[in-house]
């Protein structure tokens, strides 16, 4: 059984090395980003397994991330409004100007 | 299998902190970062640290992710488009691998500390979690003063702030369409945060978690509600604001003074009233760290456009 839970760990860190390898090629910055929603995910998956393999407790550590590893994304998306502080789905934009050729340069060359 | 499970979570962990320094975007450099925080958590909960773990959680997942990307894109609204190309930084290499080797030198030569046996004295503190239990009985004076930097910390980030900015509501004016994606969010998270939050402060008492951790998780909260625009971001003047962020230091500390007029040392809580006091003092600090991490994060009050 510890064995299997052993070899379940190592298939989880493999998929996180590949949201890893998505986090370094991009090629958008959405693209990295959602690796990293991906990387806290199986963080979540791997701190689940090791909670049976070690201690319990450990699912307390888990439910941390599943509950704050959101909160990047909320700071990513607010971030990739004109004013910093709005929201894509807000329609027209409150500030209005260049928000469409932001949007596309954002997406084209996430550096 | 579990040598090849460490080896495997080492390699990663070495691979993330190389992505986040040696990439040349920063963007990638902050991605990298939130993901090191959250295999560095995993690497504390596979050591058995748990507390720690949670704390690592909960800071680098959770608030550091939003203050970087926060601040990139402030950057890139200050139209900094792209960072200057920074070359290769052989000082600060150096540096860097010169702490790390004295730190393993230090480890593998100093002998073991001896401390006195932490089991038997626990029972003093009325405390389950040795870790609660050290640090507001034991290491007293280093959580009262650490919850004073929080303070200090927050002190100069206000610093920033333009004197015509200063009665303005902190950070930016977030707004997010109302019934959307962000606004629902920003309902939602809430109940669960302030459950979970306040669990893991009861729960640091007698097993994991602890005034900081739920603390965190508290901030983040707020800060969510914040940014989807829920809750409306206070003012430096606001008086609740204050006494929120002093409450914690505070009471920590008028406990501490009550013990010296009690003819007891400065902050020795007596065995008999140990886990109330103690108690009492975590949902204060609670308070005051999750004020004050959430306003960090938020930062200086800011009417306008930032200069360019």
């Amino acid at each position: 059984m510890t064995l299997w839970l052993h070899i379940l760990v190592l298939g989880l860190l493999a998929s996180l090395a590949g949201a890893l390898w998505r986090v370094w090629h991009g090629p958008a910055q959405s693209d990295r980003m959602m690796a990293a929603q991906l990387v806290g995910t199986g963080g979540v998956a791997v701190l689940s397994v090791l909670a049976a393999l070690q201690d319990w407790d450990l699912l307390v550590v888990a439910l941390a991330l599943a509950v704050l590893a959101a909160l990047a994304a909320v700071g990513f998306v607010k971030a990739q409004t004109p004013d910093s502080a709005g929201d894509p789905e807000e329609t027209p934009p409150p500030t209005g100007g260049d928000r469409r050729s932001r949007a596309v340069r954002a997406t084209a060359h996430g550096d | 299998m579990s040598l090849a499970l460490d080896l495997a979570l080492c390699g990663l962990i070495l691979c993330v902190a190389l992505g986040a320094v040696v990439g040349r975007g920063v963007f990638r450099s902050v991605i990298f970062f939130i993901t090191y925080g959250l295999l560095l958590a995993i690497g504390w909960a596979r050591l058995g640290a748990k507390d720690v773990a949670l704390a690592e959680a909960a800071i680098g997942a959770g608030l550091t992710g939003v203050l970087l990307l926060t601040a990139h894109g402030r950057l890139r609204r200050m139209s900094v488009e792209r960072a200057p190309r920074v070359g290769p930084n052989p000082m600060a290499a150096t540096t860097g691998i010169a702490v790390a080797l004295a730190l393993g030198w230090a480890w593998f030569a100093l002998p073991a500390p001896t401390a006195p046996d932490l089991a038997a004295a626990l029972p003093l503190t009325g405390m389950g979690n040795p870790v609660t239990g050290v640090l507001l009985h034991f290491r007293a004076w280093d959580t009262l003063l650490e919850s004073i930097v929080l303070l200090a910390a927050l002190l100069g980030v206000w610093m920033l702030a333009r004197d015509v900015d200063w009665h303005a509501p902190l950070g930016l004016r977030y707004h997010a369409r109302p019934g959307g994606v962000l606004a629902s969010f920003g309902r939602l998270l809430p109940p669960i945060g302030l459950s979970f939050g306040s669990y893991l402060v009861w729960a640091g008492a007698d097993g994991t978690g602890g005034a900081f951790q739920g603390g965190t998780v508290l901030a983040a909260v707020v800060l969510v509600a914040m940014m989807a625009g829920v809750l409306p971001p206070p003012r430096v003047a606001q008086g609740g604001l204050r006494a929120a962020l002093v409450v914690g230091p505070g009471v920590f500390l008028l406990s501490g003074l009550l013990a010296v007029a009690l003819g007891m040392g400065f902050l020795t809580l007596p065995p008999a009233v140990a886990k109330p006091a103690t108690l009492i003092i975590e949902v204060a600090l609670t308070v005051s760290i999750a004020v004050t991490l959430a306003v960090l994060v938020i930062g200086p009050p800011d009417d306008k456009e930032p200069v360019r």
